[in-house]
């Protein structure tokens, strides 16, 4: 007995010895994450803290977190209309968008990767990346050119073809389908880089043999090509899935017009109006922490059955 | 072999490919086109709606309007500034987290990760980081978008598995030689990594060019980038030009707008080809696996 305690202590000191040699060789790097972390801490952490204030009350000058406790403003928001509304277009526009917007960047990828002429691929490639480096205000401000009722191209042709000028900017019908497909615009080359990853990665024996059984080219997407980009497919929706709540924020606030407004008004831009526009923060911070919470279970559990699954974890 | 690939499907096959990769650079490209043919077109065909492809009546009136416009050439270099800076700061920070961070042996490395990653599913939300934001007094000075953006824990993910993938032999030997940490970082492992310092730098970079919004909530006027430039000009929030008729006015105000958009675009469109090598392998590394 006494034996054994004499020896933990020794290891204890060992492990002193250890510790202290370990921060004398590698001090360094811990001095490293010094600025980085105070900065986590700073300005990630602090506002997560910060989201306590959906639960205090907050007066102008009394410090952000706020003065006394209350849940008033959960009791408002979940009584309040336009919450509903907002949480039914946020959840109509992102489904639309996952159903629309998932599919077509496999089948680009899987069709560019069936080009042969391997300049003529490279430049679609480079050129399909091009709207992703481009500001939303950008891509909004083009569509707003592309689509006015008066000069736009599109409205011309309608009217060159006998029809009326159609006001899609300010009309709550268009409001989703031009979102969406600014999305597909935006996004569909710089998405496919990963899915044209998975499939350069498929060994080309697979390929051959195929073509030695007689495969059409249709034939081998659809028994080599896909089966074996299918574990990338899933693991990106169940990713697409976690990020449901998070929609293309930016853009919405600038489509966003009072015409609009019905179908529009996602949670983002509502937290932005009653909080910031309105000065209503404690209000803004409930819907906000509401959506955040909702945006991390589907987050985590989404991942929890992509591990079930395939295997495979985004952390 | 030969003889088999030219069958009537797979030609049939090959042609709905090639239609619909140019159908893809189409799309992509007819916008930009359209707004390059418009900001040189003159006034005349632009009021009768004549302008396609190709600009007509060739003119830089435009782009001589918005450059001698004070407030577009300060928005402009307000852009540069947080570009050049957010992205220097950017480098930096990333880089002092992410080699430590590449160290699996290192106490406490676990649970810094999770600190980082954890970051990526849920943050403060809007108004309470907007509130930190203004009590920590920097809500108003630019500042407020060189710092808060420092670290964006995607980036730094890729940077950290970038690191990882480097030999470990190379800073071994370095160790022997008597170089520290520091040393290391700057001389050894920074060169080798450019790679992933040109993919993480352009997203940085892009994401300051192109940011407004943060520029709106956290910015005065005489700090905004040239992005909400050209939001405040789209939604009528600062007028731009005064023309003379109020038809004449909208079409002046789309040639200039058109005008703005290009001058704003083209750096970040001219920069990205040349870094594609780089971040396509870049978020093949980090994107799934982070």
């Amino acid at each position: 007995m006494a034996k054994k305690a004499a020896l933990t202590a020794e290891e204890k000191a060992a492990r002193k010895r250890s510790a202290k040699n370990h921060f004398r060789r590698y001090w360094v790097l811990y001095a490293m994450m010094v600025l980085p972390v105070i900065y986590y801490i700073v300005f990630k952490y602090l506002p997560m803290v910060g989201s306590v204030l959906a639960f205090r009350r907050y007066r102008p000058g009394m410090g952000p977190f706020g003065t006394e406790w209350t849940l008033r403003y959960w009791e408002r928001f979940l009584k309040d209309p336009a919450f509903w509304s907002a949480l039914r277009n946020t959840v109509i526009t992102s489904v639309s968008n996952l159903v629309i917007n998932f599919p077509i960047p496999i089948i680009f990828a899987i069709l560019l990767n069936e080009v042969r002429a391997k300049k003529f691929k490279k430049v679609v490639q480079t050129i399909s990346y091009m709207p992703r480096f481009i500001s939303t205000v950008v891509v909004i401000t083009i569509l707003n050119e592309l689509l006015s009722p008066s000069s736009g191209m599109i409205n011309q042709l309608i009217v060159a073809c006998g029809g009326e000028p159609i006001y899609f900017m300010n009309q709550s019908a268009w409001f989703r389908p031009i979102y969406i497909l600014s999305e597909t615009w935006q996004f569909t080359g710089w998405t496919a880089i990963i899915y044209l990853a998975a499939i350069t990665s498929i060994s080309p024996d697979l390929f051959e043999a195929a073509e030695m059984d007689g495969a059409s080219r249709l034939q081998q997407i659809w028994y080599v090509t896909i089966p074996s980009i299918l574990p990338t497919v899933m693991v990106m929706l169940i990713m697409n899935v976690g990020h449901l709540l998070s929609l293309g924020f930016e853009k919405i606030l600038l489509m966003y017009t009072p015409a609009n407004s019905g179908v529009s008004d996602i949670i983002d831009t509502m937290v932005y109006r009653v909080g910031l526009a309105q000065q209503n923060y404690s209000y803004a911070t409930a819907i906000g922490l509401f959506s955040g919470i909702i945006g991390l279970i589907l987050v985590t559990s989404s991942n929890a059955v992509s591990k079930k699954l395939t295997g495979e974890s985004i952390y | 072999m030969q003889k088999r690939y030219h069958t009537a499907e797979n030609i049939i096959f090959d042609t709905i490919v090639y239609l619909v990769m140019f159908f893809v650079l189409v799309v992509c490209l007819v916008p930009f086109l359209y707004m390059i043919a418009v900001s040189f077109s003159g006034m005349k065909p632009l009021v009768n709606n004549e302008v396609f492809l190709w600009p007509k009546e060739f003119t830089l009136e435009s782009y001589k309007t918005i450059f001698t416009y004070p407030n577009f050439f300060h928005a402009y270099g307000n852009t540069f500034i947080y570009a050049f800076g957010g992205t220097a700061i950017a480098l930096v920070m990333t880089s002092l987290m992410a080699y430590p961070l590449s160290k699996t042996f290192l106490w406490g490395n676990k649970f810094f990760t999770k600190m980082v990653v954890l970051t990526m599913f849920f943050s403060g939300g809007m108004i309470p980081t907007y509130l930190i934001y203004s009590s920590l007094g920097i809500v108003g000075t630019r500042a407020a978008i060189l710092m808060p953006f420092a670290i964006n824990s995607f980036n730094l993910i890729i940077l950290i598995n970038f690191f990882k993938g480097l030999p470990n032999e190379i800073e071994e030997a370095a160790l022997i030689d008597g170089l520290g940490y520091f040393g290391i970082l700057r001389r050894i492992v920074l060169p080798l990594s450019t790679a992933g310092f040109a993919t993480i730098g352009l997203y940085y970079a892009v994401f300051f060019w192109n940011d407004w919004f943060n520029a709106l909530i956290y910015l005065k006027g005489s700090q905004y980038p040239v992005m909400l430039f050209l939001r405040n000009i789209v939604n009528g929030t600062m007028a731009i030009a005064d023309g003379a008729g109020s038809a004449e006015k909208t079409t002046m105000a789309i040639s200039l707008k058109s005008a703005v958009i290009i001058t704003s675009t083209v750096p970040i469109i001219t920069l990205y080809p040349f870094l594609q090598k780089f971040f396509v392998k870049g978020l093949t590394i980090g994107g799934v696996k982070g």
